[in-house]
Formats: structure tokens, sequence, C-alpha cells
């Protein structure tokens, strides 16, 4: 305070730690310690740790009396582990949901925005917290763990994997509980939202604990941790838990974000670094002899994941915010790599096109050569993948098209995410319905479902009779060719806006 | 030296709706402006957009010369915005607030400490450190706003409707502690429906309707050059109604009011014709035991320069 005569008043400095655990303090992320300090004032945290407590000393007792020693380490281990997963499958995400409503109410989390705390460190600091609970919880009944280990009943790789499972369930059910705090916007709505909530965690609390309690969890386990796949496994599952917080993550950070910042590029980075870490994960935890399928079909789920991607990026709007613009990158270089990235749905369509071109390159170099089985993963793949990339064509112009027809407003946005389902919707019912009352029955796939991508697919790709597809190739790759050159304006326009913008800074 | 703050040709639009239409004024350091318009006449939109949490369709925002527009992060560490409503977080005390929004502004150890402490007794919180702060009332619940607003020491406060729903005395310490930052060198951006109370503490004024300025600068000036009438009141020792007869001979008073031995009036012009007018009514040989403008009427700036338009 350094314009106003605001002096240190004497003894009234709230009482500091030591200067390490001041350093260490100072490096933790506000929220984190805010949280921490609200849970141990709050009666939640005294609740659960209380029910651990009883339970462990409930069970300790069961076991004791029980003399069986393997099946009363198993029991322990199994009843440790039930009372672990409402504690963290539902106590802890709930909490954070809660959290995140009490950061919206009021307008608090602008005054978090104003200061230097991005809403990406918002949501961090909420996920640390929950982690803080976690190891507290683990901490509670780690002696009935050890205990179910010294009665021989589990192994200590088996209580290493279950409590990783935890870990990763834990975070990933969190930070989805987060993501959806920070999207329910409507008030109206909100007690319905916290009952979803309430309801979701609480079923796959109680299937969880039921598949623990009924030995099927033990039993699955076990197979794995005996199986040469555990690793990819493990990995796969991690990896899928990475995904799955990263994207949560960005979900939630998007909505803390105010609609004139760049909401977009997170998402469309993210997009580009999938195929490194599915890929990666491919070549470090599959086996080898398994990339004949894996690669073919990791491409493939590349691919949907894109499309998925590209219904959002192709009904933003159109045009940068004046925030947004005021930072476009000046250098050349710079321009090139950010154009694709930058919010916007022109150049939203440059980016799934890219990112198509990407898979496509991909797949030309490595794709398997055919094999003689009659089913073959990787020809079914490429038949289905080419006629997905086209329908994703046409289906994102036609979303673009459709964002026309709305506000460019955040609203305008997700009015038309709605539109574009219910327009495929219609494209797949009302050819059923003109046949069902021209001809009183639908009698069978004609040109009139072309606009249907599932029957489309079903029939010509999914279908055993090759001759079906060689027929409808050309037109695939027509359509693809079509759709993609027909964007080419439309990236155009997209690299101009940004070439505006960073030319009018330069000359500023 | 530039000003504090200064709004460029501001134009927001919602849709078809102009929520600020090309609006341009400027807040120096130490002062205290009022930022005064109907209902929906663009203050909190203007205001948002001064604290970085809006963007203009055109125009800028300048802050200590740091565009809004352009550089948000720098702007954002020389202002302090305390919005219409302060929602405290549950199981926090006073300190523990504080303390959480000064690690937010990355104010790190001992700095930190020293400053939640003497921002908390500069507000008068220092008795309620350890009350919890979803606890206070209206009033302290309003010091611990702005205490929060005052930890990174912001060059700019931009502070909308603070003293809506404040009793008399919580208002009167709320206006003391704005001015005390003021005469600190800090500007301040104070928007309020209470007018009168505005007229007390700022030093100048901006009005707009309808997303347009209507006027700005300082009350004194403004009333001038609007023309507006300014109350005085004179009291006398002995015959007042002398003293009516004569003030109605001159030509920049209106309406004379004898009561008792106080005489009202209206008059039109500066401070210089008023000592004119007080010299007069000595010579004349009236007893003038009291001679005093009323203070500058926010009020009568407002009504008389804006139309009740609504948009």
């Amino acid at each position: 305070m350094s314009s106003v005569d605001i002096s240190e008043p004497q003894g009234a400095a709230p009482r500091g730690p030591s200067s390490e655990a001041g350093g260490l303090s100072d490096a933790l992320n506000p929220i984190l310690v805010r949280e921490v300090q609200q849970a141990v004032k709050g009666r939640v945290l005294q609740l659960a740790i209380f029910i651990a407590l009883v339970a462990s000393v409930v069970i300790a007792s069961s076991v004791a009396s029980d003399a069986a020693g393997l099946a009363a380490g198993r029991g322990a281990f199994e009843a440790g582990l039930a009372t672990l997963v409402p504690l963290l499958l539902f106590v802890i995400p709930m909490q954070a949901y809660s959290s995140m409503r009490a950061e919206l109410k009021g307008g608090v989390v602008e005054q978090l925005l104003l200061s230097r705390l991005g809403p990406g460190r918002v949501v961090s600091g909420k996920l640390q917290a929950a982690m803080v609970q976690f190891l507290l919880y683990v901490s509670l009944l780690s002696p009935l763990l050890a205990t179910s280990y010294l009665l021989r009943g589990v192994d200590l790789l088996t209580i290493s994997v279950s409590l990783f499972f935890a870990l990763i369930a834990c975070v990933t059910v969190t930070v989805f509980a987060i993501s959806s705090a920070a999207q329910a916007v409507v008030p109206a709505l909100q007690p319905i939202a916290n009952l979803g909530m309430a309801f979701g965690l609480g079923l796959t609390t109680l299937g969880v604990t039921g598949a623990v309690l009924s030995g099927g969890y033990s039993e699955a386990m076990s197979s794995m941790l005996r199986s040469r796949e555990v690793w990819t496994v493990v990995s796969g599952a991690t990896l899928g838990s990475v995904i799955t917080i990263t994207l949560s993550w960005l979900i939630a950070r998007s909505y803390l974000l105010h609609t004139f910042e760049d909401k977009s590029s997170g998402f469309r980075i993210f997009l580009w670094t999938s195929p490194v870490l599915v890929y990666g994960w491919m070549l470090g935890f599959v086996e080898s002899r398994d990339w004949h399928d894996a690669f073919p079909l990791l491409t493939f789920g590349l691919l949907l994941a894109a499309i998925i991607f590209g219904v959002f990026m192709a009904t933003e709007q159109r045009d940068l915010s004046p925030r947004v613009r005021n930072h476009a990158p000046t250098g050349r270089m710079s321009l090139i790599v950010a154009v694709p990235l930058l919010p916007g749905r022109d150049r939203g369509m440059l980016c799934f096109t890219m990112f198509v071109a990407l898979l496509f390159g991909l797949a030309a170099t490595f794709w398997p050569s055919p094999t003689e089985s009659t089913y073959d993963v990787a020809d079914f793949v490429y038949r289905l993948g080419l006629t997905t990339v086209a329908y994703g064509f046409v289906y994102l112009l036609i979303g673009r098209w459709l964002r026309a027809w709305f506000p460019e407003t955040v609203k305008g946005s997700q009015a038309a995410r709605v539109a574009l389902p219910l327009f495929l919707f219609f494209c797949i019912v009302v050819p059923l319905l003109i046949d069902g009352f021209s001809g009183g029955r639908v009698s069978g796939w004609h040109l009139g479902h072309v606009l249907n991508p599932f029957w489309t697919m079903e029939r010509f790709c999914l279908g055993m009779n090759p001759a079906r597809w060689e027929a409808a190739e050309p037109f695939v790759i027509t359509s693809l060719a079509v759709g993609a050159l027909a964007q080419a304006p439309i990236w155009v326009r997209g690299v101009r806006e940004v070439a505006r913008a960073a030319r009018a800074r330069r000359s500023a | 030296m530039t000003a504090l703050l200064r709004v460029e040709n501001l134009t927001r639009r919602y849709g078809a709706l102009r929520a600020v239409s090309d609006l341009s004024f400027e807040v120096e350091r130490g002062q205290i402006t009022g930022f005064v318009g109907p209902n929906g006449a663009g203050k909190t939109t203007t205001m948002r957009i001064a604290s970085t949490l809006d963007v203009p369709d055109e125009g800028d925002i300048f802050v200590d010369g740091v565009s809004v527009l352009v550089e948000p992060r720098l702007a954002r560490l020389r202002i302090g915005y305390m919005a219409d409503q302060f929602q405290p977080y549950a199981n926090l005390d006073v300190l523990q607030y504080l303390d959480f929004f000064a690690r937010a502004y990355g104010l790190k150890g001992e700095q930190r400490r020293s400053t939640v402490a003497s921002v908390a007794e500069f507000c008068g919180l220092g008795d309620f450190a350890g009350r919890p702060a979803s606890a206070l009332s209206k009033g302290m619940g309003q010091r611990l706003h702005l205490a929060k607003t005052l930890l990174h020491d912001p060059a700019l406060l931009i502070l909308d409707e603070p003293a809506s729903g404040l009793d008399p005395r919580a208002r009167i310490e709320f206006r003391d502690l704005l001015k005390k930052l003021a005469a600190g060198g800090k500007g301040i951006l104070i928007s309020s429906h209470i007018l009168p109370e505005l007229g007390e503490m700022c030093d100048a004024v901006v009005v707009i309707e309808k997303g347009q300025r209507v006027v700005a600068g300082a009350i004194a000036e403004i009333q001038r050059e609007a023309q507006l009438e300014q109350a005085v009141v004179a009291r006398v020792v002995g015959d007042a109604s002398a003293l009516a007869r004569f003030l109605q001979t001159q030509a920049m008073v209106r309406d004379v009011v004898e009561d008792g031995a106080r005489v009202r009036f209206a008059y039109v012009g500066d401070d210089e014709d008023l000592v004119g007018i007080l010299a007069d009514c000595v010579q004349q040989g009236h007893k003038i035991l009291e001679f005093t403008p009323a203070s500058a009427d926010l009020e009568d700036i407002f009504l008389k320069t804006t139309k009740g338009r609504l948009q």
C-alpha cells in the first residue's frame, strides 16, 4: 500500500508459519489452501473421517473374530475397499461439485479472474484439494489394507494397482463433477443439476461398491494381474483417465472464461496432441503383433474424436473477439502455426481438415498390409473410416450452414449444436416416414436415405458383400474430395481475418 | 500528466441494443468521480469493460496508459473492482478471506501477511479478524469487500453501487474510507443512486443516459455551465424581511423565501458574483451572521441534464 497510508498495525498481523513452511505455503495454489481451510472448519470432512474410522474398527473387529487367514485377509481388503469407494467416488466429487457451484454464485469467480488466478488454476486448485482428501481417506484406511496383506489374503501388487485405479477413478470423477458444476449456468435448472449429479455419483458408487463386496472386483483384478495384458490395461485405463481429465479441465476452464476470451484454442491443441498420446501408448504398451488391429482402430477412434471436436469448431462464432484479435500473432511463422488453432468456425473447418489430412498421411504411411483372414480389421476400418470422413465433411458443412442462421453469440453457437443433431435425426426419420406413408412399409435402402450415415454405412461398409463397397467407393472418395475442396473459400476467409488482425497489430 | 482512467469513444452493443455509445471521459489521480445515470444507462457495462470483465465493440479504455483490451492482465494489476454484490465464502474468517485473495494476487510471505493485516486495520476490520466472513453485517461485509479490492494496491478503484443497502452510519464510514483513499492518490470511479451522498464526496461527475455522455467534469463547473441555480441560506441578526426585500432586487437572485431569521434564495451565477451580493448586503447595513451556499447538488445536475429516457 504505497500510495495510501495504511501502516502495519502493531500485533495485528496473523501469526505466520516459519520461513520454510511459509515458502512452501506460498508455492501452493491459493484455491487449495482455501479449500483445505474451509474443509477443516466444515462438517462433511469431520463426518467422513468419523465414518471411515468407525468402519475400520468394525471391519478390524470382525476380522479379528474370524480365524480363517486367507479368507479373512481378502475379506478385510474388500471391506476396506468398499468403505473407500463411497468416500472417493461420492464424497470427494460431490464436495468438489458443491465448491465449484459456490464459486459461481454471486459473481465470486469474476473476482478471482481479476486476480492472477486464471480459470485453469481455479480448476486445478479444486482438483488438488480433492487429492488432499484422497490421501487423507486412504491414510485412514491404510492400516486395514496393510492388515489384509499381513493376513496373506491379498498380495502387494493387487493393493497397489487397486489404489492406483482408485486414484485415477477419483480424479476422473472429481474433475468431471467440477466440469459439470461449471457448465450448469442456468440458475433455474440448478436443483435438477444437483440432483442429477448426486444421483449419478450415487449410482456409480453403489455399482462399484457392489462389485467389490460381491468379490467380482477381486476376481477380475486377480485374473487381469495374471494375464500378459496387465500393463496394456493399466496404461490404457491411465490414458483414458488422462484424456477425460484434460477434456473435463478444458471444458470447466472454458465455462469459467468470459465469452470474449479464447475458449477454443485449448481444445484444438488437445486434438493435435491426441495422436501423440494414442500412438505413443500403442508403441509403448501394446504388443507389436497386435499393431495390425490396434493402429487402424486407434486411427478410427481419433477420427471420431475429430468429428466430435469438429461439430464444436464448425458451430463457433465466426469472427475473432476483439480481445483475441488484439493478441493475434504478428510473426509470419507463428501466424501460420496459430491460424488453425485460433477460434472461429472458418478456422475450425481448416483445423478439422488439416487434422484429417494428418490422419490420412499417417494411415497412408503405416497402414497394415491386408491379411488372408475373411474378417480383416484394417480393411473394415478403411471402409468405415473413409465413409465416416465423407459424412463428417458433409455434416460439418451443414452444421456451419445452420450456425449462420443463429445470432453471433455463445447462445447462438449452443443452439446450432442442438440444431445439428436434430437435423441428422430428421435426415434419418423423414425418409423412413415417407417410405412408410407412400409404400405402407420401409422396403429397403434407396438414395433418399443417403443422409442417414448409419444405414448407409451398414449397407455399404459393414456388409459382407464386397461388390457393394466397390460400387460405393468412388462416390465416397468423390464426396470426400468435394467436401474438402468446397471449404477452400472458408479457409481463405479464416486465414485473412487473422492476417488482417496481425497487420493491424504490427501497424499499431 | 495523463489521466488515470481514459475512456475513449467506447461503444458496446448487445444485439440491436447499444448499451454504451461513443462514450468518452477521464478520471484523474486523487479524484473521486461519480458515475451517474438512470437504470440501464450503461454504467455497469462501462465499469465492467474498464475492469476487463467485458470488451467494447469499438473504442478502448486506458488505465494508467494500459489498454484494457490489449493488455488486460497488466490493466488488472492497476484496477480494484468492487462489484455490487458481495458473496463471502463459508467457513472462512475475515483474515483467511483476505489472505486467500492476497495469495490470488500473488502476494507472498511476510509481505502478504503484513498487507492483509494493514488493509484489514485500515478498513476497520481489525476487531473482526477472527469472525466468519459470512456472519458479518452488511456494512462490515462491504468493508471486507473494499479491503479485498485494496490488497494489490490498485491505482484505480471502480466501485459499482458500493453503498447500496448500507445504514446511514455505515455509509458515512464508508465514504470517509473512500475520501482517505482518494487523499492518498487513488482515483475512484463510483456509481450510486444515492446522489446527495455522491455530491458530498465526489470531485467530478460523469452523467450518462442511453449509453451516451450527457455531461462530465467538476461538479461546480457543470453547475456553472448548465446555469443551474444554487441554493443559498442567509441568517441575519435583526430584520430578515429587509434582507429579503433587498435580495429580490438583485438580478441573479430568485425564489426568495423568508424563514424566521433565515432567508433562503436561489441564485444563478459564479462564486465571484455571490461574493459581490454578500458585500452589497453588508454595505446596505444588513447584519449577516451566516451566508452559506448549499453544497453542489448532484440531484439537480442529474435532473436537469437527463431526460429519463430508458432503453
